[in-house]
């Protein structure tokens, strides 16, 4: 078969926050010391830029001021300053608002934004300062010599879903790079199997939450655009982790969502209907009430923080935004990392690239500018929070707000130190004598599709698509498991945890049995299959490029 | 052969349609868009006779400044250059006044062949390109699902209703609405992403002139209405019933 290659100097798999504040950059560093044009290459998946970018989302402008310090004028979709900030405690039918807010989650300097169209206006940017930005590939083989990363191939396009080409079969690209910067994202598919390879883990296994948002319109004058509402407690219970979100855009545009740890330990339990509950709550629907949702969509976040951050630097790549893990989930955020990560990416492979010298050795300054700058001096004083947290809420409150005064110590032994879907527990061990029917749709939230919806009902407001003549892209290494094993030891909680309705479990034809059916067109790229099944038999691999969500205003 | 082709840019089939504030057209503020679909076949036709015959195929589109991104997917397909008829009039407009625009802006160029989708995802009036035509003073053919270029005119193949086909044969200059679905559509390669960027593309200001030819009054989302009718007798007779129902009365199948 007859392969395309393209060789360029830098080559950024992902065109998110940090992707391309690392392309910018490097379009600055250009400017600055003259001298040969650097070919920049961004690799998105998505059919446009910034359509699977999906967050609250809260920005905290540093890494923006530092990387376009004129983003003002340059007309920037950033706007919206909070101003109002509010954290209640929810019970099931009230709410008890804390009247002190934690440092962490004080926001004042910063903007409600949609991700959405922030990451399209960056990605306007760096095509204006002459980066390639290529977007509806997705990268799906990182190509070596030897322990050596030399670039990306591109997934193969016009392949069936028997896996025979189509008369508009078109082979993948190899992307040759002397440095490639992994961008990919939360539990990023190249990522992923370039820690595997080589083996680049850090000290603690990394930790995911899910994210689940809506965008809503409502009566304009109802909440006053800026206020930023955090809750805890209700619909969840002692032993998850997480909370809700709401935030007011102007001309009644509300951002609210639902953020549960993907360390959960009932195998029952499911985080689309914990957000249906949160909406039910009279704190919320009184602000939803008359309003019209308008997108759905969800998301996994790295939640780990400081420990979990594999090495992100090997011969000839590094690893940055939330593919690295750089969140701060303390304070709900990661854009400015994700983005500081980038600029620190571009300044060592700027010099690389420059020196003729693409060594681990050489890109090892990304490590002294992590530890040297504002990515460690925000993250590691939090280091211990999320690993807190999963010894329980109270363990986890009282270390997040004990954080600013012990500098983030927290006794070794009190943190939990597993892989999130390790924790989740067999349905007997959970359920002891109770035999609960993992069917049993009795105790699910009542859908009025006003408030609640159903997941088909969201994920059609997720716009979503896929070409359905396609291979599967959710490998599923034995579907025996499924109804045999997992049936039985945990009720299939991927049918649960799935926030796009995937995954079914549906009669086999025999009578006596179901099968898993995979709805693969409704993925909307969340990743949190491939993190949270129990058997971690479930590989999620980039569907055929430009296929997924549409998060416009996400 | 020297060809045009006219693409529209649509709110995507995916978006959740509801009526905005003027209640004459659809929300759009926050709408993602893409090319309308049957346009996309009238490009990859073009293309592929291009292929064979040679010569240029000119992506042309009228509308606001966001339709750029519609004629950047073209030019990354593989057309040559560009033409934009810019002005924010055109972003819900008739399609008497889209043919005005793009007529005024093409007529100069001497087509030898002019292809637009059949009609647009949106307004589905199916009357942009036979307009067009004939304020170019071309003929036109309308329903397009083959087309064979034959000494100096053109042979087309015209789907007809239930199944039927019509082979007619035109002179060219001529301009044809394609249908969907005739050809496969190719996909944009990254060379052809990256030559894109340095094609040509001429932004033009539409006729002074230029008006709406009709108004839209009120758009709004159908009703839904709820009747059951039980169909009474044997299991056999209410089959036949049932589909002389849907055959003579509802006519859907």
């Amino acid at each position: 078969m007859e392969r395309d290659t393209l060789e360029v100097d830098v080559l950024i798999v992902g065109g998110g926050p940090a992707g391309l504040s690392a392309a910018l950059r490097l379009a600055a560093l250009q400017r600055r010391d003259g001298g040969e044009p650097l070919a920049v290459a961004v690799l998105e998946k998505s059919r446009q830029s910034g359509s699977h970018m999906l967050s609250g989302a809260v920005l905290d402008p540093s890494a923006l001021d530092e990387l376009l310090p004129d983003w003002k004028t340059r007309g920037a979709p950033v706007e919206t300053l909070v101003r109002d900030e509010r954290i209640y405690y929810l019970t099931e039918r009230s709410q008890l608002r804390s009247p002190y807010t934690p440092p962490g989650l004080r926001n004042h300097g910063n903007y409600i934004i949609s991700l959405n169209r922030f990451v399209r206006w960056l990605s306007e940017q760096a095509e204006a300062d002459g980066a390639d930005i290529f977007t509806g590939f997705a990268g799906t083989e990182v190509l070596y010599e030897g322990d050596r990363v030399v670039g990306v191939r591109t997934g193969d396009r016009g392949i069936d879903k028997h896996g025979e080409r189509k008369g508009t079969f078109e082979p993948g690209v190899d992307i040759k790079a002397a440095v490639t910067i992994f961008a990919d994202g939360v539990r990023g598919n190249l990522t992923k199997t370039l820690i595997r390879k080589l083996g680049l883990d850090g000290p603690t296994p990394q930790t995911y939450a899910i994210g689940i948002k809506e965008l809503w319109e409502i009566p304009p004058d109802r909440v006053p655009p800026g206020r930023v509402v955090h809750t805890m407690g209700y619909p969840l219970r002692n032993e998850e982790f997480g909370g809700g979100f709401i935030y007011a855009l102007p001309k009644g545009r509300l951002a609210l969502g639902f953020v549960v740890g993907l360390d959960y330990r009932d195998p029952l339990f499911d985080p689309h209907m914990a957000f249906q509950r949160f909406k039910q709550h009279p704190l919320v629907s009184a602000m939803l009430a008359g309003g019209q949702m308008t997108r759905y969509g969800a998301k996994a976040l790295p939640e780990g923080g400081w420990h979990a951050i594999p090495r992100c630097h090997v011969d000839g790549a590094l690893i940055i935004g939330d593919a690295a893990g750089f969140m701060n989930s303390m304070r709900l955020k990661g854009i400015h990392l994700a983005m500081k990560s980038g600029i620190c990416a571009a300044d060592t492979a700027f010099d690389a690239v420059r020196a003729g010298d693409v060594s681990v050795s050489k890109l090892a300054t990304f490590q002294r500018l992590v530890n040297g700058g504002s990515l460690r001096r925000e993250l590691y004083p939090v280091r211990n929070v999320h690993q807190a947290f999963g010894a329980g809420l109270f363990a986890g409150g009282a270390c997040f707000v004990l954080a600013p005064l012990t500098g983030g110590w927290w006794p070794r032994g009190l943190l939990s130190n597993e892989a999130g879907h390790e924790r989740m527990t067999r349905l007997a061990r959970y359920y002891r004598t109770e035999r609960p029917d993992p069917d049993d749709a009795s105790n699910a939230v009542k859908v009025d599709r006003t408030v609640t919806f159903d997941k088909l009902t969201n994920v059609h407001y997720s716009g979503t698509r896929h070409d359905e003549d396609q291979p599967v892209h959710l490998l599923v290494a034995d579907t025996d498991v499924c109804r045999t094993r997992c049936r039985e030891e945990y009720g299939n909680p991927c049918v649960r945890f799935c926030p796009a309705h995937v995954y079914e479990m549906v009669d086999d034809g025999t009578g006596n049995g179901r099968r898993l059916q995979i709805n693969a067109s409704n993925c909307v790229h969340c990743k949190t299959c491939d993190i949270m099944d129990p058997y971690q038999i479930i590989d999620w691999v980039p569907p055929e490029g430009g296929g997924g969500p549409e998060y416009e205003g996400m | 052969m020297k060809i045009a082709v006219c693409v529209k840019q649509v709110v995507t089939r995916e978006w959740p349609l509801r009526v905005d504030d003027t209640r004459t057209w659809v929300q759009d503020r926050d709408a993602s868009f893409e090319m309308n679909e049957p346009d996309a076949y009238a490009l990859e036709e073009a293309l592929r006779l291009k292929e064979q015959h040679g010569g240029e195929v000119v992506v042309c589109s009228a509308g606001p400044a966001r339709v750029a991104q519609v004629i950047r997917e073209a030019l990354a397909r593989g057309a040559d250059r560009a033409i934009r008829v810019e002005s924010d009039a055109l972003a819900a407009a008739d399609s008497g006044m889209v043919a005005e625009a793009l007529a005024a802006a093409i007529r100069d160029e001497a087509f030898d062949l002019v292809l637009t989708g059949l009609q647009s995802d949106d307004q589905g009036f199916a009357q942009t390109g036979v307009v067009l035509a004939e304020l170019l003073g071309i003929p036109h053919a309308t329903i397009i699902m083959e087309v064979q270029v034959a000494d100096g005119g053109l042979r087309v193949k015209r789907e007809l209703e239930g199944g039927w086909f019509q082979w007619v044969s035109m002179r060219s200059p001529a301009l044809l609405t394609i249908q969907s679905g005739i050809n496969q559509l190719r996909y944009a390669t990254l060379r052809g992403i990256m030559a894109a960027k340095k094609k040509e593309v001429r932004v033009v200001e539409p006729p002074a002139d230029l008006a709406p030819h009709h108004e839209i009054l009120e758009l709004y989302v159908p009703e839904k209405g709820k009747q059951t009718r039980l169909i009474e007798g044997s299991p056999a007779e209410a089959a036949k019933e049932l589909v002389r129902v849907l055959r003579e009365e509802a006519r859907v199948i």
